[in-house]
Formats: structure tokens, sequence, C-alpha cells
């Protein structure tokens, strides 16, 4: 995987939304690099938040101009002050709050995409927000005029 | 705009990489979803149906050249520019999203998951 992203992720036509590996330990040279944001999905739990704290750290080792959470399986209150306040202590803006969301895991287990299954959930929704709010931060859209 | 998705496995990272990925397709953007799990499964939160997805290529690294200069820096040579790439492996999805399956194999780390 080390270089194709780097390589895919030189074309200014672009937009490219890329899932991932799992965990941490793939995140070295070769792999974020170029990327413009990274968003990092974290659960209101110890164990997730500690990795969402640890994903952040490595992605800013390497130089990624924007990194977000988003929260997501958040079923109260509690759960969306605990992941901000993790995040706010690890300077971490949280762009999306994803409220757990029992659609979602009955798409999943009908090997089906929610927004096809159940194109009003209340998961989508925040989704969509998510993907207003990413467009606006001004992350820099590809500089075709400066690139000619 | 060059956007990745990370998380803890069971994050949902998926969900969100997927229905993200529609969602700004939808939103009259030329979408290029990429698969970089070697377990892929953003097929299916794409809403291509898992017979259709199981048939997808991944891209193969054959024609990607890795080395190392002196100084240990590495650097990577491609043969195909990130637009044939797409043309020759991209997948079609629904609302017009481009899926690539890139997390598959790789010499160096063969044996490492």
């Amino acid at each position: 995987m080390r270089g194709i992203l780097e390589h895919l992720h030189t074309s200014d036509s672009l937009l490219t939304v890329t899932d991932m590996e799992a965990g941490l330990e793939h995140l070295k040279r070769g792999t974020l690099e170029h990327a413009d944001a990274l968003l990092i999905v974290v659960e209101p739990y110890f164990k997730s938040l500690e990795a969402a704290g640890r994903i952040a750290e490595l992605a800013r080792g390497l130089g990624v101009p924007a990194l977000y959470a988003v929260a997501n399986k958040v079923r109260s209150e509690r759960d969306e002050t605990a992941i901000r306040d993790y995040c706010a202590a690890h300077d971490l803006p949280v762009l999306a709050v994803v409220p757990f969301d029992a659609d979602v895991s009955d798409a999943e287990q009908q090997g089906q995409a929610v927004l096809d299954s159940a194109p009003e959930a209340a998961a989508i929704g925040r989704i969509r927000e998510l993907a207003d709010r990413l467009l606006a931060t001004g992350t820099p859209a590809p500089t075709a005029q400066a690139a000619d | 705009m060059k956007v990745a998705v990370a998380g803890k496995g069971g994050s949902g990272k998926t969900t969100i990489a997927g229905t993200l990925a529609r969602v700004l397709a939808r939103g009259e953007h030329q979408v290029l979803a990429i698969d970089a799990d070697p377990n892929p499964n953003l097929a299916v939160n794409l809403g291509i149906d898992p017979e259709t997805a199981a048939r997808i290529e991944p891209v193969p690294h054959s024609f990607i050249h890795h080395s190392k200069d002196a100084e240990g820096r590495y650097s990577v040579g491609m043969d195909l520019s990130p637009e044939e790439i797409v043309a020759r492996y991209g997948a079609p999805a629904p609302d017009g999203v481009t899926l690539l399956l890139v997390g598959r194999v790789e010499s160096h780390q063969a044996g490492a998951g």
C-alpha cells in the first residue's frame, strides 16, 4: 500500500476518500503524505479515545495538515462530553458527532449500505453535515491554476 | 481534496468513509473512494452488492518500483499515472463514485497481518 496512496494523492483532479487500514501500526511514511485532512473516527470509550490520540500524534509527525475527530456511536450526552473533553485536551477538533444508530448495524448485517437501506437514518444526516463542514474547512482545493 | 479516514477496528470508519464518499459525490464532486484496508469492505458500504464486490480486481503492485537512496530515503516509481490507474482498475459505485482497492498484498508487508 505504501507508495500507491502517495502516488494517487499527487492527482489534482480527484477528490479522494481513503479508508485506511484499521488501527495505527500502518501509519508511517508513504501512507498519509499529501493527504489534506485525516478524519479519526472515535467511539466513546477509553481504548478508542486513546487510539485516536495516538493516531493524531502519528499523523502530526507525518505532517498531515488537518486532523479532525469524528465521534461515532454516541448514545448519550455523557458519551459526547467524554469525546469532546478528550479531543479538546488533545487539540483535536470534533468535526461531527454521529449517533449510535441501529439502522447502521442492520445494514451491516444485511450486507447493504445504510445510505440505501435507511436513507433517512439519523447517522446519515450527521455524515452529510460532516461532508459540508469538511468542504468548508478551507482545506485547499486542488490548486489547478497554480499548477498550470 | 484528499481525505483519509482512520480509526480503531470496529469504530465504524468504513461506514463513515463510504457514506461520506457518496454524499460528496451527490454534491457534484468527482469522488474516488480508495480502500486501503487489507481486509477490504468499503465496497459494500458504498452500495456495491457483495457478489460484485468480490469480483473487483485490486490495483496490482507489480508496476510500482520501490527504491531507497543512499540516505535511506524511500522513493516510488510508477508506470501509470493516477488517472490511468483509476481508468484501468476503478470500479463503478452508486452516485458516480469510483472505487479502487489498493490494500491487499505488499511484498515488504507480507506476513504482517
